[in-house]
């Protein structure tokens, strides 16, 4: 299951965290994500351990803690997203497709002329959207 | 897919927004009205270079060309050997590793998306100054060349300036949004810049980019 989505922009400034849990633990979210950054950074400035292909936009497994995995991606114009799981075996291609969902979701929401570029995304269609595909890609990967 | 909108009403919105700001909002102070006009290409430009890296719709083909960076200091004939590329929500963008590249898929992807057309020619000194030349830049095409049109009105105005030198101000004014699409798209790829344009001979027109260090 998926506990929380997070989009941070480039100057690593939180954008978005939406979380999917009934218990009141946003903060513990907003700390397991804080800490992935520094990982974010890490695997772009050496990019040598990122994996076979050079420059990737998915980063893969950022980190893992005792009872969730973090994964990775980062855009061309240095937004990363971050997404906090508790299944234990998740299928890179899995967590690939949902990220370019997510990443187009993103792209329609900060096309909104009203959209200012920077600040916090407040879009409910992007909220409803987003939880569309968290959904979708949780009983892939049980079932 | 995305929904359509033709080619003309963008024209006219284009010409009605530089008009606009010159001659109405900003009558006195045409720096100032070059200012804003810039800065709506910037979101514009900010905007835009989100969508294009990743989210192309499926169906798009995207020619690409795969022509490698030759050693000497002029990058000559920018659309080499090409080959086909769909480019759509599966195949993704792997991130640019330098200033090149970036300014390498403005002359290609982001150009041929805006304009249907590439840039025609690159040249870079390899020290952040890149000149982006359009032999046919889209925007321009328009633009009447003829300067006897301003002639009655520029003898009654101070007598320096010439109906040429007017006809060229009256252009440049356009310019300010390309550029300002220019400098949005690079900044928001990470690469802060200056952008100028120039216009040598008319539908041609040169855009010189100068990345700060």
């Amino acid at each position: 299951m998926i506990m929380c989505v997070a989009v941070v922009g480039h100057q690593n400034n939180p954008l978005y965290l939406q979380s999917f849990t009934e218990a009141d633990d946003a903060l513990k979210l907003h700390h397991i994500v804080h800490c992935s950054l520094d990982v974010v950074d890490e695997r772009v400035n050496n990019p040598k351990k990122s994996g076979p292909t050079l420059n990737e936009t998915f980063l893969g497994m950022l980190y893992p803690t005792e009872n969730y995995k973090v994964y990775g991606y980062l855009t061309n114009t240095k937004v990363k997203f971050l997404m906090v799981t508790t299944d234990l075996d998740v299928k890179d291609a899995d967590v690939r497709s949902f990220f370019r969902r997510f990443h187009a979701a993103y792209v329609d929401a900060v096309s909104n002329p009203f959209h200012v570029p920077g600040k916090k995304i407040t879009s409910n269609a992007f909220a409803e959207r987003v939880s569309g595909i968290v959904k979708s890609f949780g009983p892939v990967t049980t079932g | 897919m995305g929904r359509e909108v033709a080619e003309s009403c963008i024209d006219g919105v284009i010409i009605e927004m530089v008009s606009a700001y010159c001659k109405r909002f900003y009558a006195t102070k045409p720096e100032l009205a070059a200012r804003r006009i810039e800065a709506i290409g910037y979101q514009v430009g900010h905007q835009l270079i989100e969508r294009l890296p990743s989210a192309f719709p499926p169906f798009l083909f995207c020619l690409r060309a795969s022509c490698s960076l030759s050693s000497d200091l002029f990058m000559r004939g920018l659309p080499g050997p090409v080959d086909l590329v769909l480019i759509g929500y599966t195949v993704e963008r792997p991130r640019f590793s330098d200033h090149l590249e970036a300014i390498k898929f403005i002359c290609k992807d982001f150009w041929s998306e805006l304009f249907k057309k590439q840039i025609d020619n690159l040249k870079t000194n390899h020290r952040g100054t890149f000149v982006l030349q359009d032999n046919r830049f889209r925007w321009l095409t328009r633009v009447s060349i003829d300067p006897s049109l301003d002639i009655s009105e520029a003898s009654q105005d101070d007598s320096a300036v010439t109906p040429e030198n007017k006809a060229a101000e009256a252009t440049s004014m356009h310019l300010y949004f390309p550029c300002g699409i220019i400098r949005g798209a690079l900044s928001n790829l990470g690469i802060p810049c200056a952008v100028s344009a120039d216009i040598s001979n008319l539908p041609a027109c040169s855009f010189v980019v100068r990345v700060k260090a």
